[in-house]
């Protein structure tokens, strides 16, 4: 009771806009700035998480040039890269078709559409496990499928390129329902009435989604491919329970070789500026990103 | 000759719904199967329903016992636990802060909304060299506390701008004509405005949920025993004697059948939870 009539008395605008804003701040300041700034100083420094009684000796830039120098980071960072282009563009060329035949109403579009979404919600390392074992060579049901088709059984998750293609078919699995969400919404956006003027002027229906539904949804669908990006390069936990890395560590990702450095040979000052190096990537791709959202949310108002 | 048309789309629409729902039905159908059905090729449709691996994940019967699956139920618990308490944490934390975003002019604020947002963004992984050592050293590592300050960080971004969307949303007057009545902005924000976005709050604490829910990668890391959660357990379901499928598979149904219910919850706001509230705003 007391409490209540303490906020009687009148509180400004600006310290009731203080007091909102401190949590989060709070929480986002030690999770977030802190860590940054700590990694920051870290990656300058030679030293182990491990042997805490080794005094940390501070290098310079050294760790940066030795993971530059590194052959295997990039390998790391060309398999992430073929991934990336892989994973997002077959999501895009599926989601658009689909997309495309969503976005008109018929009978049971709504029940369709979002039964469709559920993918994305799910747990990546189900995911993953549920397709590791769908990609079974002995007895997965791709393969099933594979040999009923008259083909021979393919070894999935033993050789790399076939690695990339069933990682890339799961991400799909999980991620195209987002870009068919942002792709309909996008399609719908657009005025009836330029689709009829369209039609009347006799453009055909191929004309009228290369010329006009395509570039008009633009915008909405670069918010989509942002995303995908930025989500598609830290990409974790679904090559974590799907490939594990293997075959070798030929699938891994640079989030997998990042926690690798870290967490099994113990070399933390590599694996803050390996850290750091991703965070600035993420950080340049997500500046391009909300410069496109809120320019878009000042055309809708 | 309407017929023709048609083809395309059926075919379209059809095969990409074989893809999509087919993959999930088979966890499901696979979790109820016993190790020879699992195994088996051709894979069986009709067989001998098993429960074994939702034994041991409810920590019931003769399977809850055994080596392989000790401590799954425990797990379980941390789960419910850890999303549950991160959702609310996270889910109020955002609602405080989009308001102020929304109805405030502060310093820096374009800034704070880039960071805010940003948090989302960043790769799990990249943070977690410094959270192993900062957990280890304030004794945060593996504890129930730890990792719900992980789920809240995580889902704090997401609710401040999910938040703001629906609080844009409600007209300025509504806490013009309070105060002109001389009430405090206090009670305007608590008793006329936070009812206009019950539909929001909702949204956010589902997509919250289910994040902290799936959430994989922190967990797997700072959790070694006493707070492990069930995604991170279902990992160390592979382990070195072969993959334990049953319990993979009927821990993996037990964590998708939440997400379901809660999907449902979010259906109408997915556009706008998923675009950080800027697309979808009339849902």
């Amino acid at each position: 009771m007391a409490a209540s009539r303490m906020l009687r008395k009148p509180i400004s605008d600006r310290t009731l806009c203080t007091l909102f804003l401190v949590p989060s701040l709070v929480i986002l300041a030690v999770m977030v700035a802190y860590p940054f700034l700590s990694l920051l100083i870290n990656s300058t420094y030679r030293f182990s998480a491990l042997r805490s009684n080794v005094e940390p000796v501070f290098v310079w830039l050294d760790n940066y040039d030795f993971l530059l120098s590194d052959p295997d980071l990039w390998d790391r960072f060309t398999f992430t890269g073929t991934f990336v282009v892989l994973t997002v563009s077959v999501q895009f060329i599926l989601a658009i078709s689909v997309a495309y035949y969503l976005q008109r109403d018929f009978r049971g579009r709504d029940l369709l559409f979002t039964v469709l979404m559920i993918p994305m919600m799910l747990s990546p390392i189900v995911i993953g496990f549920l397709w590791r074992y769908i990609f079974n060579s002995e007895w997965g049901l791709m393969n099933f499928f594979v040999t009923r088709l008259g083909f021979d059984a393919i070894d999935w998750l033993g050789v790399t390129d076939n690695a990339l293609i069933a990682v890339v078919i799961a991400d799909t699995w999980m991620w195209t329902p987002f870009v068919i969400l942002l792709a309909v919404a996008a399609f719908r956006g657009i005025p009836v009435s330029i689709q009829e003027a369209a039609t009347i002027d006799g453009a055909s229906p191929f004309f009228r989604f290369t010329r006009l539904t395509l570039p008009m949804s633009a915008p909405i669908l670069g918010i989509a491919f942002l995303l995908r990006l930025i989500d598609s390069f830290k990409q974790y936990d679904l090559f974590f329970a799907l490939t594990g890395g293997a075959p070798g560590s030929t699938t891994e990702t640079v989030s997998f070789y990042l926690a690798k450095v870290a967490f099994s040979y113990f070399y933390t000052g590599e694996a803050s500026a390996l850290a750091v190096i991703q965070l600035v990537i993420i950080i340049g791709l997500s500046l391009i990103f909300v410069r496109l959202l809120t320019r878009i949310g000042r055309q809708r108002q | 000759m309407k017929n023709k048309h048609l083809i395309l789309p059926v075919v379209i629409l059809g095969l990409y719904t074989l893809y999509n729902v087919g993959p999930l039905l088979w966890l499901m159908i696979s979790s109820l199967k016993s190790r020879p059905d699992l195994f088996a090729m051709p894979p069986t449709l009709l067989f001998e329903p098993h429960l074994a691996g939702y034994e041991a994940v409810f920590g019931v019967g003769a399977a809850a016992d055994s080596a392989s699956s000790h401590g799954v139920f425990a797990s379980l618990i941390n789960s419910i636990v850890i999303a549950c308490s991160g959702t609310v944490l996270a889910t109020m934390f955002g609602t405080l802060a989009g308001y102020a975003a929304s109805r405030f002019n502060f310093f820096a604020k374009g800034d704070f909304m880039f960071f805010v947002l940003s948090t989302r963004m960043i790769p799990p992984v990249a943070v977690m060299v410094f959270y192993h050592q900062m957990f280890s050293s304030l004794g945060l590592a593996d504890t129930w506390t730890g990792m719900i300050m992980i789920t809240t960080f995580i889902n704090v971004g997401l609710a401040t701008w999910i938040m703001k969307g629906f609080f844009d949303g409600v007209p300025t007057e509504v806490e013009a004509i309070a105060l002109m009545n001389g009430y405090s902005r206090w009670y305007a924000f608590r008793k006329l405005v936070l009812p206009m976005v019950r539909g929001g709050i909702a949204a956010t604490a589902g997509f919250s949920f289910i994040f902290a829910w799936n959430e994989f990668a922190f967990g797997s890391i700072l959790t070694t025993t006493e707070a492990k959660t069930l995604p991170v357990r279902i990992s160390s379901a592979a382990g070195a004697t072969g993959i334990e499928w049953t319990q993979i598979f009927a821990a993996g149904t037990v964590l998708v059948i939440p997400v379901i219910l809660f999907f449902y919850l979010i259906r109408r706001h997915l556009l706008m939870g998923m675009t950080f509230g800027v697309l979808g705003k009339k849902g």
